[in-house]
Parts: C-alpha cells; sequence; structure tokens
C-alpha cells in the first residue's frame, strides 16, 4: 500500500496517514468510466467498426458494387461458393417443376442443363477492380442482395457512409451551436434575446417533414443530406452551450477569478469553456446515433443515400422488400447498425456519469 | 391563470406564421413546379396557371391573397394532381393517422409512466433492470428496424397479425396492433426512463424528508407528494413525443400500408408535389401547436408555481 | 414558567452510523451518546460533516438504507428503545412524539401543495381529527408562530412566503402535534442575520410555552450562547465534549472547542486583530486510524494521542474525551 502511493505523483498523505488522490476533471472521468463496463465495451465495438470503416478500401472483401446478376439473392455461407449455391438453387427449382408434371425426378434434358451449369461455374472468369477472377468460387458470407451484390462488402461500405455523415454531421452543428450559443449566451441582451426568439420558433418547426422537403426541393444527394441535417440540428447544441454558459457567466467561481483579477478572455478560455465541453462531448456521443438514425430514416423512405452508395438505412429498406424469402437481407444490416448504435449509446451514457456523477440516476 | 393562458396562446402565432410565409416562399421558387421557369409550357397552359395563382399581381397582395385562403382552410390544388385539392387528400388520410398517433401517444404515457413507478420502486432489483434493458432498445432500435421485425415474426412467421391495412379492412382493428406498437415503442421507452428518473430525484428531494420525518406512510408519500412533481418533465414531454410519433408515422404507415397522411407526404416529396407538402406541413404544425399549447396549460395547472406567479 | 421536570425524554448510547461508499466505509457517527431532560434544550455544535445531522436523522430512523445502516447503540424515548420498534411504530414517532425541521425552508416543503394540505396531513395522522378541526389548529400555529392573516395565508402555496415565513411555518408544523422533542437542523443558517434571531427566538418561546425539548444543531456558537442549556461538541463522527453552557464558555476543556471558541469574532477586543482560525481540516472519515483525530491540529499534541482514541472523563458533570485529562478521572 505504502509503495502505490508513493509511485502516484498526485497522491500524497494527510496528518492522520490517509491517502489523499488529487485527480484533473478529466483524469477522474476517465477512471469513472473504465469501471463501467457497458460503457467499456461501447467504446470497443465502436473503435472495432471505426477501424474497419476506415481500412474498408484494403481489406480483403469483395466491391460493394460490381453486380453479378446470377448471384442474386444468394443466401449467407460460410463453406460454399457461390458456384455450388448457384448449382442448389437450379436443382431444387428443376425437381419443383418436375413434380408439378408428375414426376420425382429429373429427366434428361434437366439434368444436362445442371451439368452444363456445374461446368460452367467451375471454369466461368470475369475481370474485377483490374484482375481476372473466378466468379463462382466466391463465398458471400453474408449473402447477396438483389443485384448479386456482396452483403458483407454492402454493409462494411454503408457503415462507411452512415458513420461518416454521423460523424461531420455533428461535428457540423456542434461547431454552428457553440459560435451561436456562445455569442447568445456570453454576449446577451439584444443578441441573446433575438438569438433564442429565432432558437424557439425554429424548434417547433416539424424538424424531419422540413428535410424532406429540402430534399425534395434540392435534389436527393449526399450533399443536400449534410446540409439539410446540419440546418435543423445545430438548434439543442446552441441551447445547451448558451445555458451553459449562462449559468457558468454568473457563478461564483467566475466572480472569484474576476476578483483575484482574471482577464475576460482568460476567463472565457480557462473557466468557461472547460466546463462546457464536458457536456459537448456527451451530447457529441449521442448526437452520432441520433444523425445516423435520421440519414437512415431518410435512405430509408428513399430520399436520402442513393444508388449505388449504400448506407445502413438504405440496406435495411432494401431488406424489408422480400424479407420472407431473403431475410437475411433485412437482419445482417439491421443488427450491425444496431449494434452500433447500442455501443455509442452505452458509451454516451458512460461519458455522462463519468463527467457528472450527480447525473447518475437521472437521464 | 387566465393571464397565464393568454400569454400562451399568444406565442403560438409567431411559428405557425413563419410556416406559412416559408410554405408561401417554397411553392414558388421550387424547381419543378407550375412556377419554374425554365420549364417550358404552352402558352395556353402559363396563361392558366397565371390566371389562377393571380402571378400578375404584385408580391405582397400574393402572399396577402394566401394568407385568407390559408384562413378560410382552402390550401390550394395538388401540384402532382391538378384536379385535386390538396385538402382532398389531407382530410382523408389525416384521421387515420391521427387515430394512429393518440393511441400511440397513449400507450406511450400510460405504460411508460406506469413501467417508470414500478422501476423506481423497485430499484436495482431484476424488475427495474428488465424494464430498463426493454427500454434501451425502445430508444436505441429505430422504428423501420422494429416495424420490419415485427412484422417477419408475428404476421409472416406465426401469422398471428395481418401485415397490412387498416380498421375498415377485414381484420378489424386488430389491424393496427404492429403499427401502435412499432410506433409508441421509443417514445414509451423514454417516458419510463424519464419518469423512473424523475420519481428517484423527487424521492431524493427535501420535501420528502420532511414528509417521512412527519411520520407519513410510503405510500401516501408516493401518490400526494411525490407524483404531483415526479410528472412535470413527463408532461413537457408530451410534446416532443407527439412531434415525434407524427414524424415516426411516415415510416410506419409506409411499412404497414396504413393509408395514412404520411404514406401521401412521402409520395409528394417523390412528386415534388409541393402544395401538397407544404399543405400537410401546415396542417400538422396547427395540431402540434394546439397540442403544445395544451400541454403548456396542463403544466401550469400542475406547478402551481408557475400561474400563480 | 414551567417546573423543570428531570425525567429523561430521549438518552442515545453508543450511536454508531456508517455508509458504504465506492471508496470505502465511512464512520459518519462512531459512538455517540447523549441526553435529553424535559424542556431542556441540548446544543449540538460542531464543523460540516462532523456528524451531528447523522446523529439525529439516525435517532429518527431516517437514513437512507442502501448506503447507511445504524451498525449498533440504542436510542431510548422514555425508556423505549426506538430501533426495537416496528415500522409502523416509528411512523408514529416521526411528527407525533419526535419532529424534526431541517436547514434550508426553500426546498423543505411540497411546492406543489398547500399548505393547509400540508399540516392538515400531519394534524389528522397523529391526532385523528376530522378535517375541519386540523384546519382550525393549523391555522393557531401559523398564529403562534407570528404568520399575519393566518387564515387566509393557510390555503397559499410555499413560494408565496419567504424564506423566513416558511421555516415559522414549518416549526409551525412540527410543533402542532405536542412532540415531546423537536429537532432543529440548522434552522436559522440558511435565513438573512436578522430573520436568524426571530427564527431562534419563536423555538425559544414555543418550546417553554408546550415543554418541548430541542435538540438544537448549529455550527455557530453564537446561537448556541443564546438558547442552549447543555452543549455536546462534535469533532470528527464523536462527541469530545458535553458541558453546560455556562460552563462550556467560561472553561473550554477540549482544545477544539477552545479553539472553536477563540474563533468567534468579538466586539469586545482592541481592533485591528486577525482573526482565529483553528489550522488544518477536518480528517477524512474513511479508513480513520484509532488515533485522536484532532492531534493534527491541537497545540497540545502528546504522544498518546498519536496511539489511541482518548475514552471519556467525567468531573462534576463534565466530559470530555481528551488525554490531557487523563489524571483528573
Amino acid at each position: 500500500m505504502d509503495t502505490a502511493i508513493k509511485e502516484s505523483k498526485d497522491t500524497y498523505l494527510s496528518e492522520l496517514n490517509q491517502p489523499i488522490k488529487g485527480v484533473s476533471l478529466w483524469k477522474d472521468a476517465w477512471r469513472r468510466l473504465k469501471k463501467n463496463k457497458m460503457a467499456m465495451f461501447g467504446l470497443v465495438v465502436v473503435i472495432i467498426y471505426a477501424i474497419l470503416s476506415i481500412t474498408a478500401p484494403i481489406l480483403p472483401i469483395y466491391s460493394y458494387k460490381y453486380q453479378v446478376i446470377e448471384h442474386q439473392y444468394l443466401p449467407p455461407s460460410l463453406t460454399k461458393k457461390a458456384g455450388e449455391l448457384m448449382i442448389e438453387r437450379e436443382e431444387t427449382l428443376l425437381l419443383a417443376m418436375a413434380e408439378k408434371m408428375g414426376r420425382n425426378e429429373l429427366n434428361d434434358q434437366e439434368r444436362e442443363k445442371l451439368s452444363e451449369l456445374k461446368a460452367r461455374t467451375a471454369t466461368e472468369t470475369r475481370k474485377i477492380s483490374g484482375k481476372v477472377v473466378k466468379v463462382h468460387d466466391r463465398r458471400y458470407i453474408l449473402g447477396t442482395d438483389s443485384l448479386g451484390r456482396d452483403l458483407l462488402a454492402r454493409i462494411i461500405y454503408g457503415g462507411q457512409v452512415s458513420i461518416a455523415i454521423g460523424v461531420i454531421g455533428t461535428i457540423t452543428s456542434v461547431f454552428i451551436g457553440i459560435i451561436i450559443g456562445a455569442l447568445a449566451g456570453y454576449l446577451g441582451g439584444r443578441v441573446d434575446y433575438i438569438i433564442t426568439r429565432i432558437i424557439d420558433v425554429m424548434y417547433g418547426l416539424p424538424y424531419m417533414m422540413l428535410v424532406i422537403i429540402l430534399m425534395a426541393l434540392f435534389g436527393r444527394n449526399i450533399l443536400n443530406l449534410f446540409f439539410a441535417l446540419a440546418i435543423v440540428s445545430w438548434l439543442t447544441v446552441a441551447r445547451v452551450v448558451r445555458g451553459q454558459i449562462i449559468s457558468l457567466k454568473n457563478s461564483e467561481f467566475v466572480e472569484a477569478a474576476r476578483s483575484i483579477g482574471s482577464s475576460t478572455g482568460r476567463i472565457v478560455f480557462r473557466h468557461l469553456v472547460p466546463n462546457t465541453l464536458g457536456v459537448i462531448v456527451v451530447f457529441s456521443t449521442l448526437s452520432i446515433p441520433s444523425f445516423i438514425m435520421l440519414e437512415s430514416f431518410l435512405s430509408f423512405l428513399g430520399l436520402g443515400v442513393q444508388a449505388p452508395f449504400a448506407s445502413w438505412g438504405s440496406l435495411v429498406s432494401d431488406g424489408v422488400e422480400g424479407m420472407n424469402l431473403y431475410p437475411w437481407r433485412l437482419f445482417f444490416p439491421a443488427i450491425v447498425m444496431v449494434v452500433f448504435l447500442f455501443a455509442m449509446n452505452f458509451l454516451g451514457d458512460g461519458l455522462r456519469d463519468a463527467l457528472d456523477p450527480k447525473s447518475k440516476n437521472k437521464l | 391563470m387566465t393571464k397565464f393562458i393568454i400569454r400562451r396562446f399568444i406565442g403560438l402565432f409567431p411559428t405557425l406564421f413563419v410556416i406559412i410565409t416559408m410554405s408561401f416562399f417554397i411553392v414558388r421558387i421550387a424547381p419543378g413546379g407550375p412556377f419554374d421557369r425554365e420549364k417550358r409550357l404552352p402558352p395556353e397552359i402559363l396563361r392558366n396557371i397565371e390566371k389562377k395563382y393571380h402571378l400578375d399581381e404584385p408580391l405582397l397582395k400574393q402572399y396577402g391573397r394566401y394568407l385568407l385562403d390559408i384562413l378560410r382552410g382552402d390550401l390550394g390544388p395538388s401540384f402532382a394532381y391538378p384536379d385535386h385539392d390538396v385538402n382532398f387528400f389531407i382530410f382523408n388520410s389525416l384521421p387515420k393517422s391521427m387515430i394512429l398517433g393518440s393511441i400511440a401517444l397513449g400507450i406511450a404515457v400510460v405504460i411508460g409512466v406506469g413501467v417508470g413507478m414500478i422501476s423506481s420502486v423497485r430499484q436495482n432489483t431484476w424488475v427495474d433492470y428488465t424494464a430498463m434493458s426493454f427500454a434501451v432498445i425502445g430508444i436505441t432500435v429505430p422504428l423501420f428496424v422494429v416495424g420490419p421485425v415485427l412484422m417477419f415474426f408475428f404476421a409472416l412467421k406465426l401469422d398471428w397479425l395481418p401485415t397490412s391495412g387498416w380498421i375498415t379492412g377485414q381484420h378489424g382493428w386488430v389491424t393496427i396492433i404492429m403499427p401502435v406498437i412499432t410506433l409508441s415503442f421509443p417514445y414509451f421507452a423514454y417516458n419510463a426512463r424519464l419518469s423512473r428518473a424523475s420519481i428517484l430525484e423527487v424521492l431524493r428531494s427535501d420535501y420528502v424528508r420532511t414528509a417521512r420525518a412527519k411520520g407519513l406512510r410510503e405510500i401516501v408519500i408516493m401518490f400526494k407528494h411525490v407524483l404531483k412533481g415526479a410528472l412535470l418533465p413527463v408532461v413537457s414531454y408530451l410534446g416532443p413525443a407527439f412531434a415525434g410519433i407524427i414524424t415516426g408515422s411516415v415510416v410506419v404507415e409506409r411499412i404497414f400500408r396504413v393509408p395514412g397522411l404520411g404514406q401521401f407526404f412521402v409520395q409528394a416529396a417523390f412528386n415534388r408535389d409541393y402544395t401538397l407538402l407544404m399543405g400537410t406541413v401546415i396542417v400538422y404544425s396547427v395540431i402540434l401547436i394546439i397540442m403544445n399549447f395544451f400541454v403548456d396549460i396542463i403544466y401550469g395547472f400542475l406547478d402551481p408555481r408557475i400561474s400563480y406567479s | 414558567m414551567q417546573t423543570m421536570n428531570n425525567d429523561l425524554v430521549l438518552q442515545v448510547t453508543d450511536l454508531r452510523t456508517y455508509f458504504n461508499t465506492d471508496d470505502g466505509v465511512v464512520k459518519a457517527v462512531d459512538g455517540v451518546s447523549f441526553a435529553l431532560r424535559t424542556g431542556e434544550t441540548l446544543g449540538l455544535v460542531g464543523e460540516s460533516g462532523c456528524g451531528k445531522s447523522v446523529s439525529c436523522l439516525s435517532v429518527m430512523k431516517l437514513i437512507p438504507s442502501p448506503p447507511g445502516r445504524i451498525m449498533s447503540g440504542q436510542a431510548l424515548l422514555r425508556g423505549k428503545n426506538i430501533f426495537d420498534l416496528s415500522a409502523d411504530r416509528i411512523r408514529q414517532i416521526r411528527g407525533g412524539k419526535i419532529s424534526m425541521i431541517f436547514q434550508d425552508p426553500m426546498t423543505s416543503l411540497n411546492p406543489f401543495l398547500r399548505i393547509s394540505t400540508q399540516m392538515i396531513e400531519t394534524i389528522q395522522l397523529h391526532q385523528g381529527t376530522d378535517k375541519m378541526q386540523a384546519k382550525d389548529k393549523a391555522i393557531d400555529m401559523l398564529r403562534l408562530v407570528g404568520i399575519p392573516n393566518p387564515g387566509k395565508r393557510v390555503d397559499d402555496y410555499p413560494h408565496q412566503f419567504s424564506g423566513g415565513m416558511r421555516q415559522r411555518v414549518m416549526i409551525g408544523m412540527a410543533l402542532s402535534c405536542n412532540p415531546e422533542v423537536l429537532i432543529a437542523d440548522e434552522p436559522s443558517t440558511a435565513l438573512d442575520v436578522t430573520i436568524q434571531a426571530q427564527i431562534l427566538e419563536i423555538i425559544k418561546n414555543l418550546s417553554v410555552e408546550f415543554g418541548t425539548a430541542v435538540i438544537l444543531i448549529t455550527h455557530d456558537l453564537g446561537v448556541v450562547a443564546g438558547m442552549c442549556d447543555n452543549i455536546c461538541v462534535m469533532y470528527a463522527g464523536r462527541i469530545v465534549e458535553k458541558a453546560k453552557v455556562d460552563d462550556l464558555y467560561q472553561d473550554p476543556k477540549h482544545p477544539y472547542t477552545q479553539g472553536l471558541i477563540k474563533s468567534v469574532p468579538r466586539l469586545d477586543k482592541p481592533g485591528k486583530q486577525r482573526l482565529y482560525s483553528i489550522e488544518g481540516q477536518p480528517p477524512n472519515l474513511i479508513d480513520l486510524p484509532d488515533v485522536c483525530t484532532f492531534y493534527p491540529r491541537c497545540e497540545y499534541a502528546m504522544d498518546i494521542c498519536r496511539q489511541k482514541y482518548p475514552p471519556e472523563f467525567v468531573t462534576d458533570g463534565r466530559a470530555v474525551r481528551c488525554w490531557l485529562y487523563k489524571e483528573e478521572k
């Protein structure tokens, strides 16, 4: 126990030999966060997703947009190759047709069709991204979609798009929100009044509908999507930042700082901003999944990301049609997205508890 | 109290005003609509349009006309289906969406608060953990995943519930079970967490400590002292919850093929039917604004600090 | 003036209340004993965090039980141990036989209920009267504590009263069922200085009129001097000195008490003197070693102080826990 105390620079002893640890806000928060198993789990998952998204171009996966029409609707399989699945499917189909005609065996004509297929799938090659590949040797771990595209690749690339939208959307709205909120909060008076009125009115507008209308107006491409989402989402950040700055502006520690002679700039940057950062960090972790949900919502309706790009939302949307016959098209993207959302939510909740332990039992 | 109500009432108008004005301009600047100068239309049609929309008049007069129309309840003709008025589409489909939405909100509030209350009283027991885990699922998993998943299991695999349609169809009220559950799920979840947290916070407050120090029983404390204060955040949340339900209905109606206003709205977005789009927004905004107004009034009733000052 | 009945109303023996926290076990109250007689006003004095509030909350069994636990000890109310009673009986005692008022009048009343509702529920609960009678009693109590126009004000909400008025309402509510003991936990601390005096005056007058014994919890020695008959000084979860008020001020025995008295700014000393404050900080209540917890701040610290916590030494009805007084035993 003594050596442990000596090793830590921040610890010293009280007069009664009781160890007292001194920590900064962030170190203390990190310590509390580490204790929270769900949050740590969330952090690990998020990091895994981030790595997969960033390294996607160099991962050994198939192209997300190359279509092999013959491979459409192949079920997921860890062991069977595409060719084998195609042959199985053809065989089942032929047998079903034969049954309709009263036979329960294939006749010679049908058998020959099958052998032709077997021969072709063994040797046929295509040129994909400059390389010549035996296309029917592919193994689709998560199955294929309606155009014969590999679902695993589409999910990973879809993740890139979704996560990018989440992150960029958050950064944009936080940036705009901080500036406007800080201005309103710190300057007060007329400026504050006008800005608050604007925020109030905008808050009353049906957000989603406006985004949909903006998309309809200006076309459905990713740029407009960002624009539309960012315009409407800086509101919460601005309100929160403004609220924080106002309450901190009048708090006692600012008065204390002023009373020992700190300048305004020093007050703002050394005192106000760090206190707001905690709230902003928590908000950001919870806003990323929020953006992803918004974008997925739009993509689900067909108003978001357009083909050949994919996002988790559009993949789920594609998967809903035909989910009776090809459920993997719905469930795999859904599971991948939901796991990410859960991870981010746990992380966000954990961060909030870590940064403000008093909020433990609040939302 | 009356002053409070009047003040709140007056506060309704700015937002509505902004929306109507936005609507006016969007309809006119929108590409692809009849006002699109770049579209080459035969002169006959152009003249008709100009007459219909009074484009020859100064902008301010057009705006005035537009305001009057709206006040009379006339939302104009549909762009995509010029023979029909926007009102035709809206009033045929709005009731269905409202029924769906109201039932969903009702469930979200009643069951949400109920679950929250039970959780808070049995804090940190398995009841609490189960309920809150369920709530986390509701908050995190998006509507358009919950809907299809429910449909997959209960309609397609188990065949217990129908996949689409409306109450007037062959299955009657059973038809809307899944849409309503899907729609209310996230808001029920949020309410459960909100009410649980709020009740726990009030249980820790000074005035509950005083109540205990006076010797009151826990049940009495819960229902007489705690609930009134603890429900305030839930009441505040009613407004945003209903707004969310309206938004969510767009997706839910699409998944379960309910012929409500949400479906028409999305269709209109694809058709670039701006009058229908803006008309829908105006109608929903009015509904939301009225709803928020009542929520404020209820809040004022519950919290004497607001109405008695 | 009522004749002083020398019956023991409340006797607390060796009370220990511990709290389980993430950082360890906090021994908030670690062996506290005191006695209260009918009509007596006992002052419980000490710094923030020394355990005075927790001691009294423990007697009322109002300690929130997941983190806190009453480990041992007895609290005898007219001879009967409160800690042995059933939950129902304890509820009868709260508000009925022992009442408590708290520090912050702004948050201690339910903002959503009328004063009449809050007062009537107490009266009906402990005295079984009907609503009309209860309301009349409530109005009487409000008049007693000095609320003007009580007949009308009783139907108001808490936020329509000022801080001082609210504390008066609290006092009225607490005394409405004629309890034997009133515990006042820093009743005037959150109020303006001028109002402070009024509140303390009301408590004193009413306690005399009703014959209620009072435990006054405070950190302010000035308050205690005017109000109390006896004083217990607490430090780090234990009582370090007990004495009659006059004895305490004339001849404080424990070094901590001496320090406290020296710290009170005085108008009768020559001006331009440094204000005295006791050096150092109170200790962390987790993992306290078995030494005299005051020794780091004590100018008389001896070797034995660093080895064991001093037991109680009693002389002439005064008790002190300090090794300085070992021989006097």
